[in-house]
């Protein structure tokens, strides 16, 4: 597992992590019954805090992404509802890149078609919040 | 460990005393024996000898005890926080134990060197010295030079290495200079007691400049724990 | 077993009249390794002091291990459940790696032999050398192998990675990584690097002017902290800077930039009901939080 953890983002560390190990899972990059390199492995190669290595684990094996085997280490859990998540996601990508792609034929630059992209999602959620209060 | 860290600190100064008490003890015995001086009747050397002892004692309890309990590196000077002082001070040890250790050191080697210069005098004198002789001129010059020394430790530990040592002979030439002009000050000074000028070795005891060393050194040396303790880092 | 092992309340200190820190308050938990971060002249080293019994406060409550530490019988006890790097990281320029080694050791009856002999290796620390000879990364180190040798439980530093090179850098994050994983300990350190203070720290907290202004889990802050840029077609209104829930506002010609947490969608929305005619959210760096937070208006 190729982790690469960018810790100046903006993003938190451990939901990279999460999102690292499901795109490692979802990739076949580990299989199902695999181990995972233990907390210490991740935190020590790293060189970060365990603690938020452990945080991501914790997250993961609630998602159902991993299973922590008592005494044995953190193992790739059998596809289950991670698997649908992971479908979802790769339909939602295909719908959008289209989508992405005429933005691009337009002329915007990637900034640009991130502040539309974020002023719509913002927009909806506000439109859905503003729904709900009608109801 | 203390005592060995504290030894570390001390030995360049020690051996520099070492070496300096040995040519002015060696440099005498040598001018005098094949020198212009040579014709010099005993006694004035003697007398010479007597004022230089004073003098190196006073020099030997200055010197030791300004190795002091604020000075710990070259550094100091730049950093401003006293370089290594930060991590003895981070380590579980009382202030109180810290002083004790140094200045308990530099007492015992200055105490040392004190006894072998006048244990020296003692076998200079031209006529013979009786055991009680001897050991009133040992105690009360002792007692003497650790109330110099104990003055020098309070001073180390109020100003920094540089200041202690010119401040401290500040202090005793302003002593020297006084006590002949005012009698008390004459009656119990240290510097007086420790000298056969004017307490010769025939004399008894001489209680005042003796205990008021003594007492001036417990004193002192407790008010210097008490200094330490409130200090900040 | 105390479940914060630094904690301080009202912390007041003023050097001549001047105030360093104006109430500090400070909780640390167990186990976690805390950045402590401000501008010079905030009051970290002064914190890092007092807690050393280096300096005594004003005003204010000090607690280590859920001790309160007042007397200096008490500093003491606390002093030989911890471990402290200062800034310069000197040592007694008349001993030699060993002799430093040994003379700690005697503090601490709990010394690790093992761990002395591991940390000696791995570093490559020769007893041998005399301390004055050691680069500052060097210094570092043994200093690192004095305070891991000892078993500490907490380790407090003065700007740790100041001065090193990116690799020996590394070697001390990871020695922190490794430190905070077999032990539990806690480690508390000023830093001025911010990357690597993003990199080890599972916690921060940020002072100015002495007083904290943000403190908790940095993941955490991440994840709650957004900036909100906002563009008007005229110059912002003023009702913008009384909106509910903004830490800081900067405006500059027709555009607005916010700092919030906790209620970005609802500043999202006044903000367009006030007129904004585009809106960006997007997340904050750790660099970000702190000069928003120093800075002032």
């Amino acid at each position: 597992m190729n982790l690469r953890i960018n810790f100046s983002s903006g993003v938190p560390i451990y939901l990279q992590l999460i999102e690292q190990i499901k795109h490692a899972v979802d990739t076949g990059a580990v299989r199902e019954g695999e181990q995972l390199p233990t907390i210490r492995k991740v935190a020590e190669e790293l060189a970060m805090n365990p603690n938020t290595v452990a945080r991501a684990y914790r997250e993961l094996e609630r998602d159902g992404v991993i299973e922590v085997r008592h005494g044995l280490g953190a193992y790739v859990a059998e596809p289950r509802a991670s698997s649908a998540k992971s479908i979802e996601i790769r339909k939602a990508g295909a719908v959008l890149r289209p989508a992405i792609e005429k933005g691009v034929a337009l002329g915007l630059s990637e900034s640009e078609l991130r502040r539309v992209f974020e002023d719509e999602l913002s927009r909806l959620v506000n439109d859905a919040i503003a729904a709900r209060r009608r109801t | 460990m203390l005592w060995y860290k504290a030894w570390l600190e001390t030995r360049w100064r020690f051996g520099f005393l070492v070496g300096m008490i040995l040519m002015v003890w060696l440099a005498p015995l040598w001018i005098s024996a094949t020198g212009v001086h040579s014709g010099v009747p005993a006694a004035r050397q003697w007398m010479g000898i007597q004022l230089g002892s004073v003098l190196l004692y006073i020099f030997t309890a200055i010197y030791l005890a300004g190795s002091g309990v604020n000075s710990q590196t070259i550094y100091a000077a730049t950093s401003g926080f006293h370089g290594s002082m930060l991590f003895t001070l981070s380590l579980p040890v009382s202030r109180r134990r810290l002083l004790f250790v140094r200045a308990g050191l530099g007492a015992i080697l200055t105490c040392i060197l004190v006894a072998i210069m006048a244990g020296y005098i003692l076998f200079l004198r031209p006529e013979a010295t009786s055991a009680i002789e001897a050991a009133v001129y040992l105690t009360r010059v002792i007692v003497c030079t650790m109330a110099v020394y104990a003055v020098s430790v309070l001073l180390a530990c109020v100003l920094d290495e540089m200041w202690q040592f010119t401040g401290v002979c500040f202090l005793w030439v302003a002593v020297f200079l006084l006590q002949s002009r005012f009698e008390m000050l004459s009656r119990v000074s240290p510097l007086r007691g420790m000298s056969l000028n004017c307490y010769p070795i025939t004399a008894p005891m001489p209680w005042a400049p003796v205990v008021t060393s003594a007492v001036l050194a417990g004193i002192l040396l407790y008010a210097s724990v008490l200094v330490l303790q409130r200090k900040e880092y | 077993m105390s479940e914060t092992i630094i904690s301080t309340q009202g912390l007041l200190k003023s050097y001549s009249g001047k105030p360093a820190l104006r109430g500090l308050n400070l909780a640390v938990p167990r186990g976690s390794i805390c950045g402590f971060l401000g501008r010079n002249g905030a009051g970290k080293t002064t914190t890092l002091k007092l807690l050393l019994g280096m300096l005594r406060p004003d005003g204010g409550e000090i607690r280590l291990f859920g001790e309160t530490v007042k007397s200096e019988a008490s500093s003491i006890a606390a002093r030989q459940r911890l471990a402290f790097i200062s800034e310069d990281k000197e040592l007694y320029p008349y001993m030699t790696v060993g002799q430093t080694i040994r003379f700690t050791r005697a503090f601490f009856p709990t010394w690790r032999r093992d761990l002395e002999e591991k940390f000696l290796e791995l570093f490559r620390l020769p007893r041998e050398k005399a301390v004055p000879k050691l680069s500052r990364g060097m210094r570092t180190q043994l200093m690192l192998l004095l305070a891991m040798a000892r078993g500490s439980e907490l380790l407090m530093m003065d700007e740790p990675t100041s001065g090193l090179d990116p690799a020996m850098t590394e070697d001390i994050l990871q020695a922190l990584a490794d430190l905070a994983v077999s032990d539990e300990t806690t480690v508390f350190f000023s830093s001025h690097q911010l990357m690597e203070v993003e990199q080890i720290c599972d916690r921060v907290c940020l002072i100015d002017e002495g007083q904290s202004v943000i403190q908790g889990v940095l993941d955490d802050l991440k994840a709650q902290y957004r900036r909100i840029l906002l563009v008007f077609d005229a110059a912002p209104p003023l009702a913008l800077a009384g909106l509910p829930g903004i830490d800081h506002l900067r405006q500059r010609g027709r555009t607005a930039s916010i700092l919030a947490h906790n209620n970005v969608d609802a500043v999202v929305e006044s903000a367009r009901a006030l007129g904004a005619i585009s809106t960006e959210v997007r997340p904050v760096t750790l660099k970000e939080l702190f000069l928003d937070h120093v800075r002032g208006e």
